[in-house]
């Protein structure tokens, strides 16, 4: 399946490379954000299926609550994307999990996939190892 | 007659007193059982004779007895207080006259009436102390009634000798406690190796004094006692002394009465006396002083403990000046216990970082100047060392005069006396606040560069991607690189600083960790790992990451390419054994396709791996073509993963 998604990370050449990698799949990449106000507004604008977040934005550690907000306000399915997991080690309500950064393209396939599943409401199976999935 | 008992021993009499007082009166005269004397026996000879009778007696009436001080015309000198007359006539104001006792329904059935004696005459003047308490009665008695009883002149006589016998009762007392007195003192004087007495006779000039004196002032202790003018005692005086004595002789005379001074007393042959003289000087009817003695005493020793006691006092007020300017002047706080804990010291700096007023952190008061965060454990650990006697050491904040909490280092060591016991603690409290905010600072940037290399990582690898696309052909070779870029990120991630938060959800930091993160790619579907790790773990730090991450990243990436990774069933099995000092690895895969052989020539990736082990780790790398899979081991000293501590360790080892 193929789905709209929402780029939330502040380094532009490791955003630049994540659309490259999701458009590649098929998936259509709506934009991408830098900061949690502009995510907001983006997620306000337009509709998004699946967002990848990193926690450490431009201003500051607020991915987690963007993601948590998101999920729970515009449903939104949110999988965090970032160099600190342990910074959401016991889970986000409403989220799908956290992916470590550095990771490969195979592993953002797999963990893009599963997460379509899980919003559709299809039957939970392969989930790739790098992805931590919240309980 | 009525008996005198307990029950009424404080009953009041009529005449104001009651029995228990009047016999102590009695008592307080020494008199009872006593010799005689020739004074009252005077008295009653007189009396006898005036009143033409032939017995006449001093009668004391004790609680349960009379007794005689003096009698004619009787034998016995005490009796029964039952039978006594005199109980009776003490009691009245004025002479009792009995003229005829068998007729005298009070004394009809009297023994001494009835028996022998028969006794029919009496007549009694009471005997009353000073303050009006009967003591007995001076009586004379004849053995026939007579009805006319006493003339007006046996009356008076009776009357005025009862008056003589209480005067000479209170003479003899007198005189008894004054020759008391007097032995008393002459007594404590004999005693005393240190007392002179003197004797200043002032209208003649002539003092006598005791030998102890006349030793004293270097005299002739014959003329002393015989008596010599003032003049020749004055000679002994130091003569810085003397004219002050002068004065205060002067001052004595002149008015004040009373003589006191302190002087020295040099004698040639003696050494130096220090001397307290105190003496009394009475007065002549003409005002004139007339009479002046007094004593010496010799207070030469305790002069010199005084001075030894003074010295000693001021060495030790000068230490603890010196001990206080030490203190105060420190640039840390510095504080000292009893040693139950009892805060009884502070000095000035303590007072001027914590503003408090002097005296309000004595005691406990301390506590309450820490955070409150800190206290209980700052409690638990003093107390630990008050029942020890461990170093104390804490590290705490400590409020401020401002309100601000700085952190503190607090430490003490016990003060031990001869006997090993803890007789005070002594403590600083040095300002850390500065050198912990750098620490924490520097954890922080530590932190931060640590949090920023991994993101290099990241964007190192997106770059890579990204030029990748610019150059099609390139993809593999791109493709390769980021793996092994993913593998290093990873491997890094296990030894750099980390915060609670950044810490690897695994919770170890270890190669066997390390290791299951980095194969975890290549677990099966249903999520079980393919290369299983075994064995000894080991940490290992930053200089072997990069070695261990490529080593490990190109056994993975062979093993999926052409090993045992490639086909579904097939496994590894990582070994990691510490023998002594090496650190062997041992990967064997198998369930792969059969090996044929070694390959004909080292990829480029074998050589990467064969430099880390034996360039960078230091090491050995064999590979073994084994049909049922390949096998790799890698030999490495011990210390090769860790290569940073063991040269802590062996630089410690050489300190020590």
């Amino acid at each position: 399946m193929t789905a709209r998604i929402l780029i939330i990370e502040d380094e532009a050449l490791v955003a630049m490379e994540l659309r490259f990698v999701l458009e590649d799949l098929g998936h259509e990449v709506v934009a991408t954000a830098g900061d949690a106000r502009t995510a907001r507004n983006l997620v306000k604008e337009m509709e998004v299926d699946l967002a990848l977040v990193d926690i450490h934005l431009s201003d500051g550690p607020t991915g987690i609550d963007l993601g948590r907000d998101i999920a729970r306000e515009d449903g939104v399915t949110v999988l965090y994307m970032t160099a600190n997991p342990g910074m959401v080690r016991d889970g986000v309500a409403g989220t799908i999990g956290v992916l470590s950064k550095p990771t490969d393209e195979r592993a953002v396939q797999q963990a893009v996939e599963y997460a379509l599943r899980r919003r559709v409401g299809e039957p939970v199976q392969y989930a790739p190892p790098e992805l931590q999935i919240f309980g | 007659m009525r008996p005198v008992t307990l029950s009424n021993i404080n009953e009041r009499h009529p005449g104001g007193w009651n029995e228990r007082d009047r016999v102590a009166a009695l008592r307080a005269y020494g008199v009872l059982h006593t010799a005689p004397e020739a004074e009252f026996d005077d008295i009653v000879a007189l009396a006898a004779r005036i009143c033409e009778a032939p017995t006449a007696l001093i009668s004391l009436v004790d609680s349960d007895f009379q007794w005689f001080k003096a009698r004619v015309g009787l034998d016995a000198c005490e009796t029964g207080r039952d039978v006594s007359f005199c109980d009776h006539a003490m009691r009245e104001t004025d002479i009792m006259v009995v003229p005829d006792a068998t007729k005298d329904p009070r004394f009809s059935d009297n023994a001494l009436v009835t028996g022998d004696l028969g006794i029919r005459f009496y007549a009694g003047a009471p005997l009353l102390s000073a303050e009006g308490l009967p003591l007995g009665a001076l009586c004379i008695i004849d053995y026939r009634p007579r009805p006319e009883g006493l003339t007006d002149l046996q009356r008076q006589t009776l009357t005025v000798l009862a008056r003589q016998v209480i005067s000479q009762l209170e003479l003899r007392r007198a005189l008894a406690q004054r020759a008391e007195s007097q032995d008393t003192a002459r007594r404590a004087l004999l005693a005393s190796e240190y007392v002179g007495a003197w004797d200043w006779d002032i209208v003649n000039d002539r003092v006598v004094a005791d030998e102890r004196f006349a030793r004293m002032y270097g005299l002739d202790p014959e003329m002393a006692v015989r008596g010599a003018a003032i003049g020749h005692f004055m000679g002994a005086i130091h003569a810085d002394d003397a004219k002050r004595v002068n004065e205060d002789i002067q001052r004595a005379m002149n008015g004040d009465g009373v003589f006191a001074s302190e002087y020295r007393l040099v004698v040639e042959g003696e050494p130096e006396r220090w001397v307290v003289a105190r003496g009394q000087v009475y007065y002549g009817p003409d005002g004139a002083p007339e009479h002046f003695p007094g004593i010496s005493v010799d207070v030469t020793e305790r002069k010199a403990m005084d001075a030894n006691l003074a010295q000693a006092s001021a060495a030790l007020a000068e230490s603890e000046a010196r001990f206080r300017a030490i203190a105060d002047s420190m640039p840390q706080m510095a504080w000292s216990t009893l040693p139950d804990g009892f805060h009884d010291y502070y000095n000035a700096r303590w007072y001027e970082f914590t503003g408090v007023a002097a005296g309000s952190t004595d005691g406990e008061g301390w506590a309450a100047i820490f955070h409150p965060e800190d206290q209980p454990r700052a409690w638990a650990l003093w107390t630990h060392s008050l029942e020890t006697g461990d170093l104390y050491e804490i590290e705490y904040r400590l409020r401020r005069a401002d309100g601000v909490y700085r952190w503190t280092l607090g430490r003490a060591t016990p003060i031990r006396d001869e006997a090993g016991a803890i007789i005070r603690w002594f403590g600083t409290c040095t300002d850390i606040d500065d050198l912990k905010r750098v620490e924490q600072n520097k954890e922080l940037l530590s932190q931060e560069l640590s949090h920023r290399i991994k993101n290099i990582f990241a964007v190192v690898s997106a770059l890579i991607a990204l030029s990748a696309r610019e150059y099609p052909e390139a993809k593999a070779f791109a493709s390769a690189v980021r793996n092994r870029i993913g593998a290093l990120a990873r491997a890094h991630e296990f030894v750099r600083p980390h915060s609670e938060v950044s810490r690897p959800t695994v919770g170890n930091m270890t190669l066997h960790a390390f290791l299951e993160a980095l194969f975890r790619p290549y677990a099966d579907d249903a999520g079980a790992p393919r290369v299983v790790v075994d064995g000894d773990d080991a940490l290992f730090d930053d200089q072997a990451a990069t070695s261990v991450a490529l080593l490990f990243h190109e056994l993975a990436t062979n093993a999926a390419k052409y090993g045992a990774l490639s086909e579904h069933k097939g496994r590894v099995a990582l070994n990691t054994r510490l023998a002594e000092d090496r650190f062997i690895l041992t990967w064997t895969e198998q369930g792969g396709p059969t090996v044929a052989g070694a390959p004909t020539h080292a990829g480029f990736g074998s050589s990467l791996a064969t430099v880390s082990v034996e360039g960078q780790l230091g090491g050995t790398l064999e590979r073994f073509w084994r049909p049922g899979g390949l096998v790799v081991v890698a030999d490495l000293p011990a210390t090769a993963l860790s290569r940073r501590r063991a040269a802590e360790k062996s630089a410690n080892r050489h300190l020590a």
